[in-house]
């Protein structure tokens, strides 16, 4: 999958911010995620306005990690959000509005 | 002449249960008796025997809520009620004058309203403060009521916590668990001391939690159906507000009664 043009947005689902960690819940499912503080602060970041590439460019600077690994581990977790139906993914150029 | 109709009073709540006949009225005081209250009604309670049995398969307990209105359903009863002329209509069906199960969702909804939640979980009174201990079932909770001693025992399945004046406290509920009615005979309340979610073994052991991680554990305890998105934010927002006030862990214990000096030290 090609993910220079995706934005992903978090669906319209009950979540809270404890700390620096975050619980979401699927309420059809009627599951519980518990995201560390990495995971909380990609799901703050998929608010539709920020592409991958600029969610994995903050997130290198707020982690200490190689940004290949940020890169790689974000979009699977993007990916594994995609897959509960958490957030949707939308495709546009970088800098065209929604 | 004015209908006799028993007053209940749970977590703060004093029910007027009216539209009993005499039949069920002795039921429903023989069952809630230690917790039938003189105070004046906060909510009223209409019970019409009106459910008709539906052969098939049984739907899963529902709570939801629009406005003032909310509906909530335990097979093979359901409630309809008000919040702001606090009222509601329980249509009891086949079974119990006031099926424990939906008078149980009716307190959890009204107590969720108020920024509390109903806990699977058994409370001890140790020194004027209540441990309370949660978990699935088969983890401890009718267990460790078993080792409270002369301690008092709040519940061994169901206790609502709630804030109050002296910050949060454990309240006594009727609604007991495998430890039968002697798990219920008092309904009484005690300031928080700790929320322990168990986990049996053969040693003590204890881990405390952070926030995130009770909140997780919390959760599915509350007992409330939990596919209402209102609900359900209302919920977080209740169990964010509780880890963040009172502490709590995760326990490993042994079934000895030398629990109680394990937990004096628990910081």
């Amino acid at each position: 999958m090609d993910w220079t043009d995706a934005f992903p947005v978090r669906k319209s689902v009950p979540w809270r911010a404890l700390d620096t960690e975050a619980l979401v819940v699927d309420v059809k499912g009627g599951l519980l995620y518990p995201l560390n503080s990495v995971g909380a602060r990609i799901w703050d970041l998929c608010d539709g306005a920020r592409s991958v590439d600029e969610i994995v460019g903050l997130l290198a600077a707020e982690f200490e990690a190689p940004e290949p690994t940020i890169r790689a581990d974000a979009i699977e977790f993007i990916e594994r959000l995609a897959d509960a139906k958490l957030v949707s993914i939308e495709r546009r150029r970088t800098g065209e509005s929604r | 002449m004015a209908e006799r109709a028993p007053h209940i009073e749970v977590a703060g709540f004093v029910f007027r249960v009216a539209g009993l006949a005499a039949p069920g009225r002795s039921w429903v005081e023989g069952r809630y008796g230690p917790f039938l209250s003189r105070r004046a009604p906060s909510f009223g309670v209409h019970v019409r025997a009106s459910e008709r049995y539906r052969p098939g398969r049984t739907p899963r307990p529902s709570a939801t809520w629009n406005g003032g209105r909310f509906a909530l359903a335990s097979h093979p009863s359901r409630a309809e009620g008000d919040l702001a002329r606090r009222r509601v209509a329980f249509r009891a069906g086949p079974g119990p004058a006031l099926n424990p199960d939906l008078f149980r969702l009716l307190c959890s909804f009204l107590l969720m309203q108020e920024g509390g939640v109903f806990l699977h979980a058994s409370a001890v009174v140790d020194r004027g403060r209540a441990w309370v201990f949660s978990g699935p079932s088969g983890s401890g909770k009718t267990t460790i009521a078993g080792l409270a001693g002369a301690r008092a025992v709040l519940n061994d399945e169901t206790i609502a916590l709630r804030s109050g004046r002296r910050g949060w406290e454990a309240c006594a509920t009727p609604f007991y668990g495998s430890g039968g009615p002697a798990m219920a005979r008092v309904n009484d309340r005690a300031p928080l001391r700790g929320l322990c979610f168990l986990r049996k073994a053969d040693r003590f052991a204890h881990r405390r939690l952070s926030p995130s991680e009770a909140v997780a554990r919390a959760f599915p305890e509350v007992m409330l159906p939990k596919r209402h998105a209102r609900v359900t934010e209302r919920l977080l927002a209740t169990l964010a507000a509780l880890a963040a006030a009172v502490p709590v862990w995760e326990l490993t214990f042994a079934p000895d009664p030398a629990l109680w000096t394990y937990l004096d030290g628990l910081d």
